[in-house]
């Protein structure tokens, strides 16, 4: 199996060409992809707001921003514009650490998940042996800053947004990891990287999807969850409790919480399409294709397009994911506080449980197609 | 075991029906995703308000007899008829009338029971001030021809949906020549009193 193009192999390689020493050259390699995952991401969470505000005018007969750009599309720039130059208040009785603290804690270990998204065999920042874990364990942090933020406020509405956001967040990480260990289960390892490559090979017959019935529909709605989106935006539901935690925040402190929802519902949609939908895969194996073609699997024009394909495949179906979100959020109204712990605890946790199990167990019995 | 069995069959099939119902919910929000939005972009359009549109309501002050009628049929007893008795003429002399529009409810009872029509219903209806004692409109203000959104240059004035053409939904681009759906006023009464 070809494995495409090594960007970092060939930077490093030319750089020490030029006589630069490999630590060196490795250290000045180091920075770019991480920028370019940042800047991505926030590129990324400006379409998604982009994509919200219109397919919401859309599910609702509106046609949304117009005048802000070409279709509105520098509707979320001057948002976040608006947002940097506000003033940042900070609540009188207030503990100001923690104030600080707590959107920055929300937003670190969302932007450090993206470490481990491929875009590529070798397209990525990092390829850890424990990539999807390390998502899961990161995810954990953000609910103790949502908290913190809650409690710090010194406001009431605050403080339950917080309790709510906690009380959520932990439910839901469970029920999420055991879908995720189903995956791994039949990848055989936590890199992300991995659980691509087993799934490639058959185009959309390999994916996960297939595999996963049950498992996809428990990640994708504890994901939901996760990032307080509308069936479960109880955390800030602003017809009971004005805006939860972010409602003593302004200025860049509230566009953190802002980035940082949105950023993790592009992190939780791209998790999904490695996870289930074969990441970078497209639909029909490329190397058939190329054969069919007659072109060989070292020609230099065939990587590119693999390469500049697979990361369009991987960003497309993550704004599907994002689109269905939007949907759903126009769909569902929201559940109670009740609800959402029944729905968690005796629902999402027996079947993904199960899922678990009967995952097991195909692979023991069938180890050809479940990963053996 | 069969009990609990059963009540494992029955949980999951409430869940397959909730799922069902939730992918009803999509499809229908899904299929208004391609129906034709139906905004008015303000500024630069307006909707033509209908003939029995109620807006600020206009004054003739030469026609104006005092008589108070309108005070007496306001539920609120709202206008300010301030006239003096000329001995001269014998008649009641007009000197100021004002309506306080904050407080006005647009019932339309004044100019239905005013004996000179001196009264008359207008289509305007951007009243918004920046204090609330400017809403309080003397003979004067009363007496200014009232704004119509067909007149105004800058403004595109679109059609409500029950003024139409017969089958039409987008209000653009219908010229203004085009036959309402329906019958016309006019034709209801000519009918009516053949």
């Amino acid at each position: 199996m070809n494995s495409g193009i090594d960007l970092q192999e060939i930077f490093i390689e030319s750089l020490m060409d030029l006589g630069i020493p490999p630590g060196a050259a490795k250290a000045i390699w180091m920075p770019l992809p991480m920028f370019l995952m940042i800047i991505g991401a926030t590129v990324g969470v400006l379409v998604t707001v982009w994509l919200e505000r219109k397919i919401s005018a859309a599910a609702q007969q509106r046609i949304g921003p117009e005048y802000m750009g070409p279709f509105g599309v520098l509707a979320p720039v001057a948002d976040g514009m608006k947002l940097v130059f506000k003033e940042d208040i900070l609540p009188a009785q207030s503990d100001r650490l923690l104030f600080t603290l707590g959107p920055v804690l929300v937003v670190i270990p969302v932007f450090l998940s993206y470490l481990i998204v491929p875009f590529g065999q070798n397209l990525v920042i990092t390829d850890i042996g424990t990539g999807i874990f390390l998502w899961v364990a990161l995810s954990s942090i953000a609910p103790i800053g949502l908290l913190m933020a809650g409690y710090s406020s010194n406001n009431k509405y605050s403080l339950l947004g917080g309790l709510r956001a906690a009380a959520q967040s932990i439910s839901y990480e469970i029920p999420l990891s055991l879908s995720v260990l189903a995956i791994v289960m039949m990848s055989n390892s936590l890199s992300t990287i991995d659980i691509v490559q087993q799934q490639s090979g058959y185009g959309i017959l390999g994916w996960n999807i297939w595999r996963q019935p049950f498992g996809l529909i428990v990640f994708w709605i504890c994901a939901l969850a996760e990032c307080e989106r509308l069936p479960f935006d109880l955390p800030e539901a602003e017809e009971e409790i004005v805006a939860g935690y972010q409602t003593e925040y302004s200025g860049m402190k509230f566009a953190l919480f802002y980035l940082s929802s949105y950023v993790n519902l592009v992190l939780s949609a791209l998790l999904f399409s490695v996870l289930y939908l074969g990441g970078w895969n497209f639909p029909i194996p490329i190397d058939l294709l190329a054969s069919l073609l007659g072109v060989s699997e070292t020609d230099p024009w065939l990587q590119i397009i693999t390469a500049s394909l697979g990361i369009i495949m991987t960003i497309l179906k993550a704004y599907f994911l994002v689109f269905l979100a939007v949907l759903l959020r126009w769909t569902v109204p929201r559940v109670r506080i009740d609800q959402l712990l029944d729905l968690g605890w005796k629902f999402l946790l027996p079947v993904s449980l199960a899922n678990l199990l009967l995952t097991a167990a195909l692979k023991l019995v069938f180890p050809f197609a479940f990963g053996g | 075991m069969l009990k609990f069995l059963k009540q494992v069959g029955d949980y999951a099939k409430e869940a397959v029906q909730a799922g069902k119902y939730i992918g009803q919910g999509l499809s229908v929000t899904f299929d208004h995703m391609r129906r034709r939005p139906i905004t008015v972009q303000y500024p630069y359009e307006k909707l033509i308000p209908s003939e029995r549109f109620r807006g600020r309501i206009h004054f003739e002050f030469d026609k104006c007899i005092s008589c108070e009628v309108c005070v007496r049929v306001c539920p609120i007893n709202l206008p300010v008829v301030d006239w003096e008795f000329n001995k001269e003429t014998k008649k009641k002399q007009l000197k100021h009338y004002s309506i306080d529009f904050g407080v006005c409810i647009f019932c339309g009872n004044c100019v239905e029971f005013c004996p000179t029509n001196c009264l008359s219903m207008t289509e305007e209806y951007e009243l918004s001030t920046y204090e609330r004692h400017e809403l309080n409109y003397d003979n004067v203000a009363l007496g200014r021809l009232p704004y119509k959104v067909t007149n105004d240059p800058m403004v595109t004035p679109l059609r409500e949906l029950v003024y139409l053409p017969k089958g039409v939904m987008d209000p653009h681009g219908v010229p203004d020549t085009a036959r309402r759906v329906g019958q016309l006023p006019e034709e209801i009464l000519e009918k009516s009193e053949k």
